[in-house]
């Protein structure tokens, strides 16, 4: 007996443990990230994500495809020839827009209205809207109204394109215009935080912020305005009327990257500073069109370190002239001394010449001469150029400050000069080229690609196929055109 | 009364002592019958005890038994013996060879030794004397071939690079496929640390590397979850239990061994070049070319290069091999032990030189070990040991594109690598593309300097509180920080602006375990013995990483973190996990030929939520000797167990997955990117978003369970011995971050999903063909085969990458269906007679599997996305080593094999598209086909018959994402070669040394593999769970030298 209970002793340690774990293992709570956050740093990483949406592989892609650019080696060289299928843009996709931009939208959207900071939520919706439009631009039909809800939806539902900018009551989706119109309406209501120096775009102006918003549902409605006409004469009426939109470059929606590395703009990085920086040249026919236009904005779009623009033509498949170092390349327009960019996504331009576009096509008010030239004056302001040398330019080209001729002549004329305003911004040139065919296209040497003809769409990235029963598989291949490009 | 009983427990501790004191020291020597040699290694067992010693290296050894004990002396390759020992003081034994015992004690978990004979499930014992002095400083390294179950690769021949290694298979989709490492019941890191993304970095080591080879006295591998279910979750992956040198059996005489070698190194295993064609494309010249398809030397005698110069047109055979260097390794070590089994100590010195083949590589690893233990008068048994660790090494980044490795297989046959100069006075490297860095510059200019310091060690107490019973406690403690300094000057391939990086890791982890064990014999009847076993262990493991990135430097070639502008990089990472398992075993042995073991465990995890933290997990085995049952007495079936053992092991979470989090915002890649803070403007923006995972407060452990049978027989006196284990494991449960649609806003969700399941059969046959006079021939055949099945994953999810850097559009994945760690990427389009709705159906079957080629061009036609094209996994491996002993000669000669299996090559690729590769010079004036058929316009098929050019053909084979870059792996290598010699005692009489022994010892010396043009044995992501990629790193090396073992 008595070397039983002795022994019993022995295992008091062992049962000590047991008693003592609950705080011994209670360290699961981790040191490394935050697990609440506020709106103000959400903002900027999720305006980031959009403009390095905008100005990183989508813009490579487009600015090639749209002849601004030329490949000479790696993707770009592959995009110049129209290969393109769903190995690309799964980063774009993905790191950039879904669970970039996007989701951080969403997310401060839900903090802001939990707090009441209305001025967060108005913002996030508004460029919400905006980055999903880049979505459904260049994949068509996308997740949109199941998107962006965690394990609710773990595979989202696919929206058409067309129930994306027009909304679908049945569906419970709400238009790209309804959202914008929300975040409009948001702003106007009394907001507990006011955003500062986090809002990288704006500085926390909600006034710029409406007219922005004001400016994106005419974007909208010129982007729709083939397909769906009446809709877009709505929205034109309903923003003139509400007289609230930018119409100073002041008020352009820029994003402004940093000059120092890891703060810089992609398309700087990518040309001047990455290991690729010889995959990217200026194309032969662009410059051929600014020769041709005599377009003084020529020297500040591009570079020219030694006699001559150095370019290749689009396609081109020989020896590429060297040096690499006198190659033309993007100049301070578009990337800023040092890669400050800034990524333009509504401009006064693009409303001038985009309202100047309506005019002609919808009827819609304003002097379609007029815009015209507003928009040409605003980009070679922008551009740096004087009134003086603008008047000048104008002057002295008539074939180029004048509309003339038929209506759609007229229109490939604006959007030409909407085409070298927003150089360095290749997707809107290649909306307004799918949308309105301008400027032609010669196809590129060596066309390749699934029929040779240029990519009209890009191909639903292999993840999400693997991923997302809801997607069509196979995919849709780059030559079938999205809802609104009608031709 | 309380207060009476504890003073009577104290009171029958004192009674104890006189009769612990009773035992008496016994010693003796054991010598063969064949010259009466002495025999060391030899157990030394007191029946019916868990006591044991073995004779040390002049076949002496001493133990405490009680009166009237009896000794059992066993010993491979001889009959065993029992011999009672009264009370003599003295017994020596002279084994008979012959019979060989299958019967050797090993160690277990928890430290435990054990009878083989009694064990219900596989281990495998490797002595120490199989993997000293074998050309490599790596532990793992000299273990390849040697087991069956295990699977070993190097990931190169560069100093320090790190080993994989996989028990029975891949158990657990995302967490540590690794075996636990237990170095003297100290639970040992055998972590990778990366500094470098793991696609292009520096190849980092594990830390087992810090283990010197020569101090180890064995290796006991315990493969599967049954038998090392008392470690616990840790162990699902098996374990691997080192035990080092100790003086326990130096009979109280002190030994000094000295051990020297002198390796070298040289590459071996790159692929054969052609040396007829040079620079250019299309047969032309170009000076800025990374392809061969230029003209023949024969037609063009001088060119003008990349900068305007003549230089004559040849080739240069050896431009290749000539950028690496002969490497040295060096080893020196002095083992002072002394002592008995109740007193001894040991303590060790080594170093370890080695200057990799790549230059300015190296590794220098120093190791201090200090340890001994004491039984005191009052019967407490006091031990301890100390190692401190100290490895420095340097290398220098790997990967694809901008670096050595990404270059060295883009040069053109006629660049003189070695001899150009290959960088300017500003220390700009001269390269002839002008965007890429010569591979010499990148050598000379970028580096991961790496300092190690460990410390691990142990403590234990002991006391035999009645003679039956025995309580311990553990403390084991193993703690290291790695300092690591990364340079990449301005104009580096990675980093043009340049960056230099601190980058500091610290790791520790502590365990205290109770063990308490108790053992009485002929309970409930006689002839039925049992052991109770129970334990306690509390664990810590604390992790943290450190690192200042210092990016686009001021000053050339100051390397300093505050010559950097920007230190948006910067952070720190912290893990801390805690554990506390209570375990326990029983153990009955039925007149020693019938066991039963049963044992549970039950731990409480940190990382689990509180109301699934919990959780048991029990195991059962049983282990039957039939020739001893019935008294099977035949020389030619000598002895036979059968076995079997059903195990479950749990196992929790990594650190911090219940919650969802906020991280820094970072966008982009290798090709732009941009981190947060942004600096805009002078101003700093701070700058969070969502991670990308979904954190999930409901996680369970998971599980794996296992089954496993097996049987020993021994034949011929066990001159012939075969041991043969079938197990079929299922791990359930699994934690894992299930990939969502992206457009959920995430990326994966943790869950629990999925199972696993391996199924396998190893064998391990031992053998002494020949045994002639004084010469012998024993042989061990090691054979593995293990299927490896991902049975599902999650629901709608067929597939998922695993965790882990990867290439866009390369994913190691795990897929239904398919092995663990597939690629998934675009495959060839291939006929199909299965599915008519597919767009390359063949009806008549006739076509069926070719490939599909493009009636206009002749290439391939558009490839099949998201399909696995590449298994890492082998069919099978085998190894046969061979030891070939006569008087003092010993020889050594190890082959294995790897019978399938695939490797993802970008370096093959790149050197069969760029025409650099020796079947791409052959013909090469000859047009080519493609193989496969080209689809009618009727929808039926033909054969391929349009030409294409040798540049054009080579091409269309496939570069880096396609199924062309995929190899069969097989590989036949001749790994080991070891000759040593002993000199004869005669010879030593009146030296001071005890022996002399000098040998020779070769590693890698010959492989043959069919289907690969270079070494297949490579694996660019080093140790963890992406295997089979060789994205451009280093190659394999061939070691050869000689080594010299005195003892004092």
């Amino acid at each position: 007996m008595k070397s039983i209970v002795s022994k019993s002793y022995l295992l008091i340690p062992f049962f000590l443990g047991l008693g003592a774990c609950s705080n011994y293992l209670d360290v699961n709570v981790t040191p490394n990230n935050p697990t609440s956050v506020t709106p103000a740093v959400l903002l900027p990483g999720a305006q980031a994500g959009m403009a390095f949406a905008n100005a990183n592989e989508l813009n490579r892609f487009t600015s090639v495809l749209t002849q601004q650019l030329a490949g000479a080696a790696n993707s770009p060289a592959t995009y110049d020839v129209y290969q393109t299928n769903g190995a690309d843009f799964g980063n774009q996709w993905s790191g950039e827009i879904y669970n970039g931009a996007l989701i951080n939208y969403q997310k401060l959207i839900q903090l802001a209205d939990a707090n009441n900071a209305k001025a967060y939520s108005g913002i996030a919706k508004i460029l919400k809207a905006y980055t999903f439009s880049i979505a459904t631009d260049v994949w068509g039909d996308v997740p949109y109204s199941q998107a962006l809800q965690g394990e609710a939806f773990t595979a989202p539902r696919l929206d058409k394109q067309e129930d994306i900018y027009k909304g679908n009551a049945t569906l419970s989706i709400q238009s790209l215009f309804d959202l914008v119109r929300e975040g409009i309406k948001d702003l106007d209501a009394t907001s507990s935080v006011m955003p500062g120096a986090d809002d990288i775009i704006f500085k926390g102006d909600l006034n710029k912020w409406k007219q922005a918003g004001n400016t994106i549902l005419l974007k909208f409605a010129m982007t729709i305005s083939r397909k769906e006409p009446a809709l877009a004469t709505t929205v034109i009426n309903e923003v003139l009327t509400g007289n609230n939109y930018i119409k100073t470059n002041a008020g352009d929606m820029n994003f402004t990257f940093g000059a120092s590395v890891g703060s810089q703009d992609p398309r700087y990085t990518y040309v001047y500073v990455s290991t690729f920086l010889n995959d990217l040249i200026m194309s032969t026919r662009y410059l051929n069109l600014l020769t041709s236009l005599n377009d003084p904005r020529l020297p500040i779009f591009f570079t020219k370190p030694g006699a001559n623009y150095v370019t290749i033509d689009n396609g081109f498949r020989g020896t590429l002239p060297t040096p690499t170092a006198n190659w033309s390349r993007y100049n301070k327009y578009v990337v800023g001394n040092a890669g400050e960019g800034p990524v333009r996504f509504i401009t006064n331009f693009q409303r001038a010449f985009a309202l100047a576009e309506a005019a002609l096509r919808l009827g819609t008010p304003g002097d379609p001469q007029v815009l015209y030239t507003e928009g040409i004056t605003a980009s070679m302001t922008l551009a740096g150029l004087t009134p003086a040398q603008i008047t000048a330019y104008l002057t002295a080209n008539p074939t180029v400050a004048t509309l003339t001729g038929t209506n759609e002549q007229k229109i490939a004329q604006i959007i030409t000069q909407k085409y070298v305003a927003f150089t360095g911004n290749g997707l809107e040139l290649w909306n307004n080229y799918r949308r309105t065919g301008y400027p032609a296209v010669q196809l590129s040497q060596n066309a390749g690609g699934i029929d040779g003809t240029l990519p009209v769409r890009a191909v639903y990235i292999n993840d999400e196929l693997q991923r997302n029963p809801n997607f069509p598989n196979p995919a849709p291949q780059s030559n079938v055109r999205v809802w609104w490009d009608i031709d | 009364m309380r207060k009476i009983l504890l003073g009577s427990w104290l009171l029958s501790l004192l009674f104890c002592l006189p009769v612990l004191a009773q035992d008496v020291a016994v010693s003796g020597r054991v010598t063969s019958s064949d010259d009466g040699s002495t025999l060391p290694g030899v157990s030394v067992q007191v029946k019916g005890t868990t006591r044991g010693a073995i004779t040390d290296a002049n076949g002496n050894y001493q133990i405490n038994v009680e009166p009237n004990a009896r000794l059992v002396f066993s010993f491979i390759g001889y009959a065993g013996q029992e011999v009672a020992v009264g009370n003599k003081k003295a017994v020596n034994v002279v084994l008979v060879p012959g019979s060989q015992s299958l019967d050797e004690i090993v160690v277990t978990a928890q430290g435990i030794e054990r009878d083989k004979r009694s064990l219900g499930y596989a281990t495998q014992e490797i002595g120490g004397d199989k993997l000293s002095q074998r050309s490599t400083p790596d532990v793992l390294s000299a273990l390849q071939g040697k087991t069956a179950g295990l699977s070993i690769t190097g990931s190169s021949g560069a100093p320090g690079a790190s080993t994989n290694i996989n028990i029975r298979g891949i158990t657990s989709f995302n967490g540590s496929n690794q075996p636990l490492i237990v170095v003297d019941g100290i639970i040992f890191s055998n972590d990778v640390n990366a500094t470098q993304n793991t696609l292009f970095g520096t190849q980092p080591s594990n830390r087992l590397a810090d283990i010197n080879p020569e101090t180890i006295e064995s290796i006991n591998i315990l493969k599967g979850p049954a038998a090392a279910v008392l470690y616990g979750s840790r162990a699902s992956a098996g374990a691997i239990v080192i035990t080092t040198k100790s003086g326990r059996n130096n009979n109280n005489k002190t030994e000094v061994t000295v051990n020297s070698s002198y390796n070298v190194q040289n590459v071996y295993g790159i692929p054969t070049f052609q040396n007829t064609y040079g620079q250019g494309a299309n047969n032309l010249f170009t000076p800025t070319s990374n392809n061969s398809w230029g003209p023949a030397f024969s037609d063009v005698t001088s060119v003008t290069n990349f900068q305007g110069n003549t230089v004559p047109y040849k080739a240069y055979p050896n431009n290749v091999r000539d950028f690496y260097r002969q490497g040295t390794l060096i080893q020196n070590s002095v083992n002072i032990a002394s002592g008995d089994a109740n007193r001894n100590y040991v303590i060790a010195l080594g170093n370890t030189l080695q200057n990799g083949i790549i230059q300015n590589s190296k590794f220098n690893r120093t190791n201090v070990q200090i340890g001994g233990e004491s039984k005191l008068q009052n019967g407490l048994k006091v031990s301890g040991t100390g190692t401190y660790v100290q490895t420095v090494s340097k290398g220098i980044p790997g990967g694809n594109g901008a670096s050595a490795f990404g270059q060295i297989t883009r040069i053109p046959r006629s660049y003189d690598l070695a001899n150009e100069p290959y960088q300017d006075l500003n220390g700009k490297s001269i390269y002839f593309t002008p965007s890429t860095n010569n591979p010499q510059w990148a050598a000379n200019n970028e580096f991961l300097d790496s300092q190690i310091d460990r410390f691990f060690g142990n403590f234990q107490l002991s006391y035999d509180v009645a003679p039956w019973l025995n309580v311990a406690y553990r403390v084991t403690g193993d703690t290291y920080s790695d300092r690591r300094k990364l340079t990449l000057p301005i104009g580096s391939g990675r980093s043009p602006l340049g960056q230099v990086q601190q980058d500091n890791f610290f790791r520790n982890e502590l365990n205290g375990d109770l063990l308490i064990t108790a053992r009485k014999d002929n309970i409930f009847m006689k002839g039925l013995n049992a052991n109770l076993l129970l334990g306690n262990n509390i664990n810590q493991r604390k992790n943290q990483e450190a690192y200042v990135d210092a990016a686009s430097l001021t000053i050339p070639g100051f390397y300093n973190v505050s010559n950097g502008t920007v230190f948006t990089g910067s952070g720190e990472n912290t893990t801390l996990r805690r554990l506390v398992g209570y375990y326990g075993q029983l153990s009955l042995n039925y007149n020693n030929y019938l066991f039963l073991e049963l044992s549970g465990r039950a731990d409480q995890s940190s990382t689990l939520p509180a109301a699934n933290s919990t959780y048991f997990y029990p195991s059962a085995s049983v282990s039957f000797v039939p020739t001893d049952a019935f008294k099977i007495n035949s020389d030619v079936l000598s002895y036979v167990k059968v076995r079997a053992s059903a195990a479950r092991v749990g196992r929790d979470a990594d650190p911090y997955l219940l919650n969802s989090v906020y991280v820094q915002s970072t966008y982009g890649n290798n090709l732009a990117s941009i981190n947060f803070p942004l600096s805009i403007g002078g101003a700093s923006i701070p700058g969070f978003g969502i991670s990308n995972r979904i954190g999930n407060n409901n996680l369970t452990p998971e599980f794996v369970t296992s089954y496993e049978a097996g049987i020993n027989v021994g034949f011929l006196k066990n001159r012939l011995s075969i041991d043969a284990t079938y197990f079929d494991s299922r791990s359930t449960n699994q934690i894992f971050n299930v990939a969502i649609s992206n457009s959920s806003g995430y990326n994966t969700r943790t869950t629990n999903v999925g199972e696993l399941r391996n199924r396998g059969v190893e064998v391990v046959l031992n053998a002494t063909p020949v045994r002639v006079g004084g010469f012998k021939w024993d042989m061990t055949l090691n054979y593995t085969l293990i299927r490896n099945n991902v049975v599902s994953i999650a629901p709608g999810v067929k597939s998922a990458t695993i965790t882990g850097n990867s290439f866009i559009g390369i994913a190691p994945s795990i897929s239904e269906g398919s092995p663990y760690g597939v690629v998934i990427s675009t495959a060839n389009s291939r006929v199909q007679s299965t599915d008519a709705t597919a767009q390359y159906y063949d009806a008549t079957g006739q076509f069926a599997g070719q490939y599909v080629v493009n009636g206009i061009t002749g290439a391939f036609a558009p490839g099949v996305p998201n399909s696995v094209i590449s298994n890492p996994q082998a069919n099978y491996t085998a190894g046969l080593n061979n030891t070939f002993s006569y008087k003092g000669f010993s020889l050594n000669v190890l082959v294995d094999t790897r019978q399938g299996g695939q490797l993802f090559s970008f370096s093959a690729a790149d050197v069969r598209s760029n025409g650099s590769m020796y079947v791409t010079g052959i013909d090469r004036d000859q047009p080519r086909i493609l193989p496969g058929v080209i689809l009618n316009s009727d929808g039926t098929f033909r054969p391929n018959n349009i030409q294409l050019p040798a540049q054009t053909y080579w091409g269309a084979l496939g570069g880096l994402a396609s199924e062309g870059a995929v190899f069969d792996a097989t590989v036949y290598r001749l790994r080991e070669v070891a000759l040593n010699y002993t000199l004869p005692k005669s010879v030593l009489g009146k030296t001071p040394f005890g022996s002399i022994s000098v040998g020779v010892s070769g590693r890698n010396l010959l492989f043959y593999a069919p289907y690969f043009p270079a070494d297949p044995e490579i694996n660019t992501q080093g140790a963890g769970n992406i295997q089979g990629l060789d994205l451009n790193g280093p190659p394999n090396t061939r070691n050869f030298g000689g080594n010299v073992r005195l003892t004092f």
